[in-house]
């Protein structure tokens, strides 16, 4: 591994770019007393006037905590050791912002390195002492993983390759060594906006890395009929196979499976599903979420205004809803809290709470009390 | 009750999403929009594509029989009709141009290696013979099969021998043409075909394929200018205009070798303007929100009014300071119509135009 010179704006510099102070909604007494009793839940948003954050929720979809991003963000790691939050980028974004919603702490951005974005996914190491995050050496047109010593500011202490193109979600499996990541398979490039640069050639993959030595474990490629299905989002369920979700980037009339699963050691393996869930899915999953207490998975698609879940023991959907907008999912109780670009925010028993003035991104966390 | 979806969902919760609470708007209000889009912008727009495609081969197969200047600069003038219609119609970037990779086969750009290029120039060192045949050249590196490649071979090194005869250049060229020709009748036929994606479109149901309601389908009219003002902006424009001039990469500007840069972004925006009027979009909009229709119009006759003042090479606008502040400025007006179509039009209309489902991550 490289090392890097830290790159760091102070708290000032991230104000001013943001535009606005350090928000928190509720005062600190009243925010500590709720974290200790439920579990809160993490999501990038906008405002419905424009400007970018995250926040942290309550069960039933109250705002607890904002802090403002200078752009769009996408997904949110925490760590149980310090009880911060990471939320990362939205591709092609340069920018995390570490904070702590119980606010002993200020907030910590950090910009990527020169040649490098991120994706918008990240995990910590299980100590909390190391943050790995999905980047782009977009000239090379290469995945990457940068190292970030969490308790060192968020230096940049090293990188290691994802092995494919185009890399999104990262998972930390359960030996906490092995990292599973997602290569979408697409090129971008920031001088190109989010143009996707090579559809008709593209090859995603799955592979395992481990965190340590950077070295390949293992990889696996669909079919290469299946070339222009991005795998992108991913959990683990409580036996520990990895459960993704993928994004077709061919014709809308084709109608491939867009959920699999991955064992160690296997190949990667398509979950077939009935053809009008299937369909209702718009060849689009947006984001994965297993419920290891219920043994269930969630899949969303804000592009089919609709969610599946799955019983991970027979992989049959048992359940479907239409939802507008669906796109962040969540274990919550025997079930999952969803949220959606609407700026709704539905509990597992069918309760909603509309938010007059956010609307929801892609991802939500949840944070165990 | 608008276009409204109402779908009760598993327990006994509702989620309503509505077009239009505010309107009278109906489901055959969204039948109507999407009607006039294809007959009044989409249908014309291909076919129109497809007559330029056609002069454009007729043209390439008069100049390989007998080179010329006069025959060279109709191949040209062809090419630069071609792209026009071209920039008009690629707004649509959903139904029949999805499949087989027809998109990357009419404009594979951008080329960030240059893949195109060498996969061009190795065709023209070497002959090869299959590059000159149209069936053939379907089957080829989407790169070496359309405007990219043609634009290489009637503007780039080498392209005045044209003129004089170059016999296996002038028929590379004049297969890419034909291939041009052979998509654009495809769309044409695809978009013109009674049970074809246009009657997926135009009904949506609960049955259908694609479009569950009123509201789908007209979600996907409105992500046509979302995403063309962004790809616009942050694609075309972004790809070559830097935030100071230093920054500037002209050979990054979509066909910098024929001059038709600037033409290609105002034909996007024209095709924009084409398609708002074309869909009476702007009439579903509720009485408050009507001047947002005009606001649309208003930013789209500004960009097209600053992309009339910079015409030349795209190297000769960036070093000129007045032409290359008028695409400052037109970058800036695609910023305003992205706000106008994405959030306040979408917004008023219910729709919304896809925070986490458009292009999304």
């Amino acid at each position: 591994m490289v090392t890097d010179r830290r790159r760091m704006i102070d708290r000032r510099d991230f104000l001013k770019a943001a535009g606005a102070a350090f928000l928190s909604s509720l005062a600190p007494g009243a925010f500590a007393e709720t974290l200790a009793a439920d579990a809160v839940f993490a999501t990038a948003y906008q405002r419905r006037d424009g400007a970018f954050g995250a926040a942290i929720l309550s069960e039933a979809g109250k705002i607890l905590h904002t802090v403002e991003l200078p752009a769009r963000g996408h997904d949110i790691t925490f760590d149980p050791v310090s009880g911060r939050s990471v939320v990362f980028a939205r591709q092609p974004g340069t920018f995390f912002v570490a904070f702590d919603p119980r606010g002993k702490t200020p907030p910590v951005t950090v910009q990527s390195i020169a040649g490098r974005h991120f994706f918008g996914h990240g995990v910590f190491s299980d100590d909390g002492a190391l943050l790995h995050a999905t980047e782009n050496d977009f000239e090379n047109a290469a995945g990457m993983v940068g190292v970030y010593d969490a308790q060192a500011g968020f230096a940049r202490i090293g990188e290691f390759p994802t092995y494919g193109v185009g890399p999104h979600e990262l998972l930390l499996l359960g030996d906490g060594r092995t990292i599973a990541v997602a290569n979408g398979g697409i090129e971008t490039h920031p001088d190109f906006g989010r143009a996707k640069l090579n559809l008709p050639t593209m090859k995603p993959s799955y592979a395992l890395v481990d965190r340590l030595t950077g070295d390949l474990i293992e990889k696996h490629e669909l079919p290469p009929e299946l070339h222009q299905l991005s795998i992108r989002h991913m959990d683990t369920d409580a036996t520990g196979v990895v459960w993704f979700g993928c994004q077709h980037e061919g014709p809308a009339t084709e109608r491939p499976a867009l959920v699999g699963r991955a064992v160690r050691g296997r190949e990667l393996e398509l979950i077939e599903m009935p053809e009008p869930v299937l369909a209702g899915l718009r060849n689009y999953i947006g984001s994965v979420a297993a419920n290891r207490d219920a043994g269930t998975i969630a899949v969303t698609s804000p592009q089919g205004n609709s969610f599946a879940v799955i019983e991970a023991a027979s992989a049959k959907v048992v359940a479907t809803r239409l939802l507008t907008e669906v796109c962040g999912v969540a274990p919550n109780h025997s079930g999952f809290l969803v949220t959606t670009g609407t700026g709704t925010v539905v509990e597992p028993d069918g309760h909603s709470r509309d938010d007059a003035e956010h609307v929801w991104d892609n991802h939500v966390l949840r944070i165990e009390p | 009750m608008g276009i409204c979806r109402v779908v009760a969902v598993a327990v006994s919760a509702v989620v309503a999403a509505c077009f239009s609470a505010a309107t009278s708007a109906s489901a055959t209000e969204a039948q109507d929009i999407v009607n006039r889009s294809i007959d009044g912008f989409i249908r014309p727009g291909y076919h129109a594509f497809h007559q330029s495609t056609s002069a454009l081969y007729e043209a390439g197969k008069a100049l390989c029989a007998a080179p010329s200047q006069t025959a060279l600069d109709a191949e040209r003038a062809a090419f630069g009709k071609t792209v026009d219609a071209w920039s008009r119609i690629e707004i649509i970037r959903f139904g029949p141009v999805t499949e087989q990779n027809r998109l990357e086969r009419i404009l594979f750009w951008p080329d960030r290696k240059g893949t195109g290029l060498k996969q061009v120039l190795a065709a023209l060192a070497g002959k090869d013979p299959t590059a000159t045949d149209v069936a053939a050249l379907a089957r080829k590196s989407v790169a070496m099969q359309g405007l990219g490649a043609l634009e290489f071979i009637l503007h780039g090194t080498g392209s005045e021998a044209l003129a004089t005869g170059d016999a296996h250049r002038c028929a590379y060229g004049a297969a890419i043409a034909g291939n041009l020709d052979a998509i654009a009748a495809e769309l044409e036929t695809a978009w013109a075909a009674p049970d074809g994606f246009a009657k997926i479109w135009a009904n949506p149901s609960a049955q259908n394929p694609r479009y569950r309601d009123g509201t789908e389908a007209v979600t996907e009219l409105m992500d046509v200018f979302v995403t063309g003002t962004e790809l616009v902006r942050d694609v075309r424009l972004g790809g070559f205009l830097g935030k100071d001039a230093a920054g500037d990469k002209p050979k990054q500007a979509l066909f910098w070798r024929s001059g038709k840069t600037i033409d290609a972004l105002a034909g996007n925006l024209a095709g924009m303007r084409d398609l708002l009027e074309a869909s009476h979009l702007a009439d579903a909009l509720p009485a408050e929100a009507t001047y947002m229709g005009k606001s649309a119009l208003f930013e789209l006759s500004n960009a097209a009014d600053a992309a009339r003042g910079v015409d030349g090479a795209i190297a000769d606008v960036l070093a000129d300071p007045d032409r290359r502040a008028k695409l400052v400025y037109f970058g800036l007006v695609t910023s305003s119509l992205s706000d106008i179509f994405g959030t306040q039009m979408s917004g008023a209309l219910g729709l919304t135009a896809g925070f986490s489902s458009l292009d999304g991550d």
